[in-house]
């Protein structure tokens, strides 16, 4: 008993390294291409790569800045990742956060009075709401008839997108010539970190990176704990198998998908009570995309998405100070992530091949 | 076959991480010594003749639009040349890094940053008042209340593009001028977003075309950003399905489509920004003119006030065509081609415009 507990544990242990290691394994060749890369294009790498660490962490404003930055992917890694869990490819998180966004800024007008902590509760709640009411149409086509959710989602997204630019050039637009919303009152808006915590440093990081942090440990446990995360994993694994214990799949894909698109209506909504104040048409680069790119590198792992998210906000925050002071156009920073995933992918192509001779060898036994 | 493929696999992945590990090891070492190296140069060769040092940060558009994110750098460049500032552009991947590209340019000590976009006028007049020793141009931004270090510069891009209106609503009466012109008596306008700088191309285009052919159709169509050349090339094609003969794009990088669409189809073309015929290659065949906006005279002109002193902040300067800060570029190949009726039809309006006789409205209240 004792021994079957410890090979159990040993199995984990295993399982936990690769987990860990691969990706890590992954961003080091990253950068040692991207070094290559930098080295032929007639920079410096190594002045490239510190002065890329001095922009993401080199000073208090700085790890904030890449807090900042980590926030949104965070919760659309979580988005991705809960989805890919449960066998769906949410790639419309981009949709889901722009409609999240949109009840953000619409509510944080009208609530406008209200206590703050009640104001941003019910804000927090609606945006999220807004997300999950976005992808539960396309989950709702998956489940009673099969549409896939990824021409489904997408259509979505393109359908958020050009409501929200419609809405910011149109009937929600503020005085002025500038095309988005009015300004939302302090009191709709989230307090920055050093607002909160007297012994952080002044930056623009805010208490979105502590909502989802929790929400990365909340993610987990249902996935881990609860039913509802049990039969995510069972339908994700085998939809058949599922059906047939007694699981209803559909139920399980809309449910999925609602969390799914819930989580990723708040990266809208704290990008807007966070960082801008107010919705306009850009307000999100790609955010809902770039959440796939951190589910993968966490290997769907929740917990994992934070430092994938991390990681991500580093590249983005350090680029800036990368271009200024080793002279290295930013835009390399989307070499490396490319290179990131590429190499994450190709570890899960390697391990599918080696996977397939297996199988293939114990059926011809 | 199992042990044999994964010793295999083992070895070549082993061999592929050495081998990237040592390719990626030796470039870290050589290139410090080309940093030395660059190190002591510089010291010998650069010795400015000010010591001011001015930068950009550029918008999501970046470097390479060949539109005014190139223009602000060229302005730059010529600063660098002609009045010996040391220069420096940060260009933003996304919208977050507007902020912290200007803390970054105010810190490491630049005495001049240039905000480029409509989009920057927020964090620009958020910054300004926050780095009081520093001068902030911003390019195409009209500040309501410009801080005494800050200062706007903005385009009367509406008198060019009535001058371009004039070329193209007498060319598309004159089919004889070139055959790609119809019997339809209808130009095309195709604009990035509709945002107040770019409704003043719409509009300017408009009123002039109207004033040298009143009957003329001017169909406006909007891609929605500055990037997608795939959609500005849909919706010059529809224009041309129209009956479109003379288009004028003012998308930045995204009208490069328009000018293939036109390419394609038979269409003539109105650039922008910069005389396209010299920036976008092969557009030759198509490009009529284009409608310039000289943002490098404007970045220029700003940072010689400083360099000599004379710098006034707290303003919004526009730039039109009596400052020489847009204006109409040349035929080019079309040159022999464009009757005399049109050249002195502009030249009549530029007069005008000039003397006060024609005040060309900005936005679509004027039309």
């Amino acid at each position: 008993m004792a021994g079957k507990e410890a090979k159990r544990m040993g199995d984990r242990l295993a399982v936990a390294a690769e987990n860990v290691g691969i990706p890590f394994i992954s961003v080091l060749i990253a950068i040692a291409i991207a070094s290559v890369i930098i080295w032929i294009a007639g920079f410096d790498p190594v002045a490239a790569f510190s002065a890329l660490w001095k922009g993401a962490f080199g000073s208090g404003r700085q790890i904030g800045e890449t807090m900042l930055r980590a926030t949104p992917l965070m919760f659309t890694g979580l988005a991705v990742a809960y989805g890919f869990r449960a066998g769906l490819f949410n790639i419309g998180a981009e949709g889901q956060l722009f409609m999240g966004g949109l009840a953000a800024a619409y509510l944080g007008i009208v609530l406008a009075g209200l206590p703050a902590p009640l104001n941003i509760a019910i804000m927090l709640v609606a945006g999220a709401a807004v997300g999950a009411a976005w992808a539960f149409i396309p989950a709702l086509l998956k489940a009673k008839v099969g549409a896939h959710e990824v021409i489904t989602t997408m259509m979505f997204t393109y359908i958020g997108r050009y409501l929200v630019s419609w809405l910011v050039t149109g009937p929600l637009k503020a005085e002025g010539q500038i095309p988005q919303t009015e300004k939302l009152p302090l009191e709709s808006t989230l307090p920055r970190l050093h607002e909160v915590f007297a012994f952080f440093p002044d930056s623009r990081a805010h208490m979105g990176f502590i909502i989802a942090i929790v929400l990365a440990v909340v993610v987990w446990w249902i996935l881990k704990y609860t039913t509802l995360g049990f039969e995510a994993r069972a339908v994700g694994f085998n939809p058949w198998a599922s059906e047939n214990s007694g699981i209803s799949v559909s139920a399980t894909t809309v449910k999925a998908l609602c969390i799914s698109g819930a989580l990723a209506g708040l990266a809208g909504v704290t990008e807007v009570m966070g960082v801008h104040g107010r919705l306009f048409d850009q307000f999100s680069s790609g955010f809902g995309f770039t959440g796939i790119a951190v589910a993968l590198l966490a290997k769907n792992n929740p917990i994992g998405v934070i430092f994938a998210a991390i990681l991500f906000g580093a590249l983005s925050s350090g680029s800036g100070t990368m271009q200024l002071e080793a002279d290295v156009p930013s835009k390399l920073i989307f070499i490396i992530q490319a290179l990131i995933i590429f190499l994450v992918a190709a570890e899960q192509l390697a391990k599918w091949i080696v996977g397939r001779t297996r199988k293939g060898v114990t059926e011809s036994a | 076959m199992n042990t044999k493929f994964s010793k295999f696999l083992v070895l070549f992945l082993a061999f592929a991480l050495i081998a990237t590990l040592a390719v990626g090891c030796s470039s870290e070492d050589e290139p410090e010594d080309e940093v030395t190296d660059e190190a002591t140069t510089e010291e010998v060769v650069d010795e400015p003749m000010s010591d001011i040092v001015a930068a950009m940060v550029t918008d999501t558009g970046g470097l390479g639009d060949k539109s005014f994110n190139d223009l602000s750098y060229a302005g730059l460049e010529m600063a660098e040349d002609e009045l010996g500032v040391e220069i420096k552009a940060l260009e933003s991947n996304e919208i977050a890094d507007y902020e912290p590209n200007i803390d970054q340019l105010a810190n490491a000590g630049y005495d001049v940053i240039f905000t480029v976009g409509f989009l920057m006028t927020d964090t620009t007049d958020l910054k300004a008042p926050q780095y009081p020793e520093i001068v902030f141009g911003g390019i195409d931004q009209f500040s309501a209340e410009p801080a005494s270090n800050q200062a706007g510069l903005l385009f009367r891009e509406h008198e060019a593009a009535y001058l371009a209106g004039v070329v193209a609503g007498l060319a598309t009466l004159d089919t004889d001028m070139d055959d790609r012109i119809n019997e339809d008596n209808i130009i095309g306008f195709v604009g990035g977003m509709d945002i107040p700088p770019v409704e003043k191309f719409e509009v300017g285009f408009t009123l002039g075309a109207k004033s040298v052919n009143p009957d003329v159709q001017v169909i406006s169509l909007y891609v929605g950003d500055f990037g997608d050349q795939a959609k500005a090339k849909e919706l010059a094609l529809s224009l041309i399905d129209q009956g479109a003969d003379v288009i004028h794009a003012a998308a930045g990088l995204a009208g490069v489509g328009s000018i293939t669409a036109c390419q394609e189809r038979g269409a003539l073309f109105i650039g922008v920004d910069a005389d396209q015929y010299l920036t976008v290659d092969g557009s030759g065949d198509v490009m009529l003119t284009s409608v310039v906006k000289r943002v490098d005279q404007a970045v220029f002109q700003t940072v010689k006030a400083v360099v000599e002193g004379t710098f006034v902040g707290g303003t919004n300067t526009e730039f039109g065509l009596a400052e020489d800060g847009v204006g109409l570029a040349p035929y080019h190949d079309f040159e022999d081609v464009v009757p005399a009726a049109i050249t002195e039809a502009v030249d009549a309006a530029r007069a005008d415009i000039l003397s006060g006789a024609i005040t060309v409205g900005a936005s679509r209240d004027a039309l």
